[in-house]
Order: C-alpha cells, then sequence, then structure tokens
C-alpha cells in the first residue's frame, strides 16, 4: 500500500483551490450552454426593457406616487436573483442527478461539501452578473437612480441569494424526474411571482398582499427596493422582510438536507 | 494483501434482499467478473464496494479499506476509478475540459492527453460532449473512470450497448489497463466478455454466488462430458457403428462421453476404412453460456 489513509474532511488552502476551481468549471458548464444562459440573463432584461417602455411612465398612487420603473428595476433585480438562485438551480441539479452525473461526481475524490460550495457559488456569481446589468438597463435606459444605500442592498440580494438558493436546492429533491423539472419549477416560480407584486406592485391591505406575506417572494422584492430611497423617511433596511426571506432559507436547507439524493429517481 | 475481500456480505432494502451472503476477493492486479443476470445483485454488491452504498452486514474491504468509513472514502476514492452501468457525461464541456476537471480531482492523474489517445478519441478531444455518438460518449465514460490513474477500476457493464468494434476496442483497453498492473472489477452479462478478459469469475444467481473459479473451468467445464454429433452415413443402420449412440432425429445421432480421444479414434478409424464419411461431425464441450445457464436456472423461476 502506497500510503496511510488519511482523513477525508477538510483539508486546507488546497481544498480552498479545488472549490475555486470547480466553481470555474461550474461556470463554465453554464456559460458554454446557450440556452440557459439566455434564458437566465436574457429573460430578466427583456422583461424589464418591455414593461419599462410600455407602463415605466405610469405612477403608482399607493406607493408614493413613484414611476412604475422605479419599482420594476428592484423588482426585475430580485426576479434575477431568484431565477439564477431557485429556477435555474433547481432545474439544473435536477437533470444532473437524473443524468447519473451527481452519481459520478460523488464517487470522484472531489469532497461533497466543496462540490456543494462551488455549485451555490456558481448560482451566485451568475445572479450577480444578472443585478448589475440590470442595474445597468434601469440606470442607462430609464435614468432610474442606483440604491442610495448600497450597503442595505447588497445585504439584501445576499440574503436573497443564500435563501433562494436553499430553497433551489429543496425544490430539486422535490421533483420527480428530468421532464417534471422544468415545468414544475416554472410554475412555482410564476405564480410565486405574480401572487407577489412583480408585475405589478400589491395595494398595501389587499387580499392579494395578505396572502403574498407568507411567502418569500414579496418580501425579497421589498427588502430589495427599500434601499432605493425612493420614498423620503423610508428605512433602507427591511429587516422584517430578510428575517422571513432567511425563515424561508433555513426551511428550504433542512428540507434540501434531509431529501437530498445522488443517484436518478427514476427507477 | 488482496483488492478485494468481500466476507458474507448482505443488503436488503426491508423485505427485499439484493444480496444474500456474498463471499469472494480480488488479487492485486487480476481481472475478475461478476457473472450474472439482471437484477442478481452485481450492481448492489460494486456498488458497496465503491462506498456509495452501505451494507447491511458482513465484512468488506477495498484496498485495504472499510468503502463505508467516512474517514478513509476521500482517500479511498484518489486510488480507485468507477464506470457506471448509465452513462453519465456532462453535456456541455468538450471532451478534454471534462477529462482535465475530473484530472484535477485526483493526486496523480494520468495525462490528459495519454487518455484521449487511450479511449481512441483523438479525432474527437475538442468536441463537445452532446455531439458525441452514444459509443464515444461510452468512450469518454471509461476515460473518466481512468484518469485517476486508478490502482482499482470498477466497470459496470462496460459494453453493453457498444457496437462489435467498440467492445473490441474497450477489449483491448481493459487488457492494456490489466497488464500495467490495474486490478479490475468487472460486471457483465456476456459469456464472451468474462472469457476474453476475466481471470476469474464468479457467477451471482438470486442474490447468491453459485459458483467461482476461472473461466475455463466454471461448472467443471474442463473436465466433464463432451458431445460428439453427426448424421449417419447412407445405407448405414445405428447397430452397424463401432460405438454406442443414441438418435436425435432424422439420421441425426449424438455420443456424450467423458473419453472424447478414445470415441472419436474408433469412429473415425471405423469410417475411413469404409470410406464413409460422417456428414456434419462435430464436437463441443460444454460452453460457457451452458454453464451459466445451467447455474442461474433458478433465477429464471
Amino acid at each position: 500500500m502506497s500510503a496511510t489513509p488519511t482523513v477525508g474532511s477538510f483539508e486546507g488552502l488546497g481544498d480552498l483551490r479545488l472549490v475555486v476551481r470547480q466553481t470555474w468549471y461550474e461556470q463554465l458548464s453554464f456559460w458554454l450552454n446557450p440556452i440557459g444562459a439566455a434564458f437566465t440573463v436574457g429573460f430578466s432584461v427583456i422583461f424589464l426593457l418591455l414593461l419599462g417602455a410600455s407602463a415605466g411612465n405610469s405612477r403608482i398612487s399607493y406607493y408614493g406616487n413613484i414611476k412604475l420603473i422605479q419599482y420594476y428595476v428592484p423588482g426585475f433585480v430580485a426576479y434575477g436573483v431568484m431565477a439564477a438562485c431557485f429556477n435555474i438551480l433547481a432545474i439544473t441539479l435536477v437533470n444532473r442527478r437524473e443524468m447519473g452525473l451527481l452519481k459520478r461526481l460523488r464517487l470522484c475524490p472531489l469532497p461533497t461539501w466543496a462540490l456543494l460550495t462551488a455549485v451555490l457559488l456558481s448560482s451566485m456569481i451568475i445572479a450577480a452578473v444578472e443585478v448589475v446589468i440590470l442595474l445597468l438597463v434601469g440606470r442607462v435606459g430609464f435614468g432610474v437612480h442606483l440604491p442610495d444605500n448600497m450597503g442595505a442592498f447588497i445585504l439584501a440580494v445576499v440574503v436573497g441569494m443564500v435563501s433562494f438558493s436553499a430553497l433551489g436546492l429543496a425544490m430539486s429533491t422535490l421533483v420527480p424526474n428530468q421532464d417534471a423539472a422544468g415545468p414544475i419549477v416554472s410554475i412555482v416560480f410564476f405564480v410565486l411571482l405574480f401572487l407577489s407584486g412583480l408585475w405589478f406592485p400589491l395595494r398595501p391591505g389587499s387580499g392579494l398582499a395578505q396572502s403574498s406575506s407568507y411567502f418569500p417572494v414579496h418580501h425579497f422584492i421589498v427588502a430589495v427596493f427599500a434601499p432605493f430611497d425612493t420614498q423620503k423617511g423610508a428605512s433602507p433596511w427591511a429587516w422584517h422582510d430578510l428575517l422571513v426571506v432567511a425563515i424561508w432559507g433555513v426551511a428550504g436547507a433542512v428540507v434540501a438536507v434531509r431529501r437530498w439524493s445522488w443517484t436518478p429517481r427514476r427507477p | 494483501m488482496p483488492a478485494i475481500t468481500v466476507e458474507n456480505l448482505q443488503k436488503s432494502y426491508g423485505d427485499k434482499v439484493a444480496v444474500a451472503d456474498v463471499s469472494f476477493d480480488v488479487q492485486r492486479g487480476e481481472v475478475f467478473a461478476l457473472l450474472g443476470p439482471n437484477g442478481a445483485g452485481k450492481t448492489t454488491t460494486i456498488e458497496i464496494l465503491e462506498g456509495f452504498r452501505r451494507r447491511s452486514s458482513g465484512t468488506v474491504e477495498t484496498l485495504g479499506v472499510d468503502p463505508a468509513d467516512t474517514n478513509t472514502q476521500r482517500w479511498l476514492r484518489t486510488r480507485i476509478g468507477v464506470v457506471l452501468q448509465e452513462l453519465a457525461v456532462e453535456p456541455f464541456y468538450s471532451v478534454r475540459q471534462v477529462l482535465t476537471r475530473n484530472a484535477g480531482y485526483y493526486p496523480s492523474p494520468r495525462s490528459v492527453d495519454e487518455v484521449i489517445s487511450l479511449v481512441g478519441l483523438d479525432e474527437k478531444a475538442d468536441a463537445r460532449v452532446k455531439t458525441l455518438s452514444g459509443g464515444q460518449q461510452r468512450r469518454l465514460d471509461v476515460g473518466l473512470g481512468i484518469v485517476g490513474n486508478p490502482e482499482l477500476l470498477f466497470l459496470d457493464e462496460p459494453t453493453t450497448g457498444l457496437d462489435p468494434s467498440g467492445r473490441r476496442d474497450s477489449w483491448e483497453l481493459i487488457r492494456r489497463l490489466a497488464a500495467d498492473g490495474t486490478t479490475v472489477l468487472l460486471t457483465t452479462h456476456y459469456m464472451d466478455e468474462v472469457e476474453a478478459l476475466a481471470d476469474r469469475v464468479a457467477v451471482l444467481s438470486n442474490a447468491r454466488i453459485v459458483a467461482t473459479g476461472t473461466p475455463s473451468s466454471l461448472g467443471g467445464r474442463d473436465t466433464g462430458v463432451v458431445t460428439i454429433r453427426f448424421s449417419l452415413p447412407e445405407g448405414i443402420a445405428l447397430g452397424d457403428l463401432p460405438v454406442p449412440v443414441h438418435t436425435l432425429h432424422e439420421g441425426r445421432v449424438e455420443i456424450r462421453t467423458e473419453d472424447e480421444l478414445k470415441v472419436l479414434y474408433a469412429l473415425s478409424g471405423w469410417a475411413l476404412e469404409r470410406g464413409l464419411r460422417l456428414p456434419g461431425l462435430s464436437v463441443a464441450r460444454v460452453t460457457l453460456e451452458d454453464v451459466y445457464l445451467a447455474l442461474t436456472r433458478e433465477d429464471e423461476k
């Protein structure tokens, strides 16, 4: 025998390099798939452009009389984060699981934690790219102010990334097979978006606002919106909303850990 | 020390027994085949040895460690290579990219170029994986199994779905790896594959090992009965023959003997003296397939 078996968990700096390397390959795989890349990043930009061009100048009477576009930019920033971290992550993981790719990686010496860290980092990078593009489109295309309080904005985006990634992991464990992945994830995603006031701000106290308050999406949109300081005197730190998003994230992580499978679900 | 030791391995899922009391060992440098029908427990056994599944009971050692021991699992995975039964390749990378990615997981991998030519994908090295044919993807899959330069290679039905020339190429590769000292544990349900590759074979049936040995000695093939068949020459009655035979049909006769040389000598001498031919003469030892089918017949029921 060539060497004494060693303990198999974290092995120092070399392992961090392993994570960086794996993240690079996750990115490569994502951007090499033109449909996936266009769908994620392109979709949110096109939505923003269409909605901004058609209704951006209307004002929202029950929302401080701001222009609708001023609401859409943070709304689509939130959308971009959720699309990358929830939607794409869940669908990608179901595909990889059902194609046997997760099982194959499991049998490589790459530690599980390193793989998962890289997968999560990779969706956060995709989300960050989307956020930057959307802010640029909003600023250049529609003259929307950038967030006044950058710290609050970044915190909201990061909390959203982590929480929706956890929910994406959880979602992937609930989808039985590859064919169902796209439809199931997208339906859940778009229904939640619709209920949560992405297309139009929810009137405070309305039935929709009431029901969407139980789900994380509306709270996330509000938390991203707050740092833009469009309503004088309102706090940029939406602690309550971030807390709800984080609680959903923790719940997602619990489901993901309990239901995680390396092998295809198909018989 | 053997590469693999399995003693009284047992695995069940609830009431369903997938592996019942399986024992065998694989020596270093050996090509060992697990042969058996679908559902006999081959894949479950191999997955327990890889450390992917946990056993219900029994003792198992892979390269000297318990594959279920999480403290040594990562170490073990740097020294084994795995090719799964089902094709599993990332679609978007090029051949070179995915091999380079996986090579980076191992402390002393083979060079990527070496692997590409070992599996015969030189012309496709920069092609996207999803543009490869099924057979080429299978080769890449095998390439991913050997890129870490493993001491021990698990091949779960490595040639299922390959065309005849693809199978020959895979056999050639496995022989080459074995010649370099790689221990190989493969599962298959092809008899010719076992005969072409395996030093030893264990036949699994109904979750149990029903026979172990070299392919040529399995089930007493190397000793045992030989079957001689021919058709009766024109005008010759059964009673004219120098040896007792029994009739199959339409003048076709059969002799079963353990002393085939003596019988053939008497028979051919007799025919030559009379200027007769023995149409359709054949001499057959029991094939591995005969042995296998006899051993696994229980499973069919």
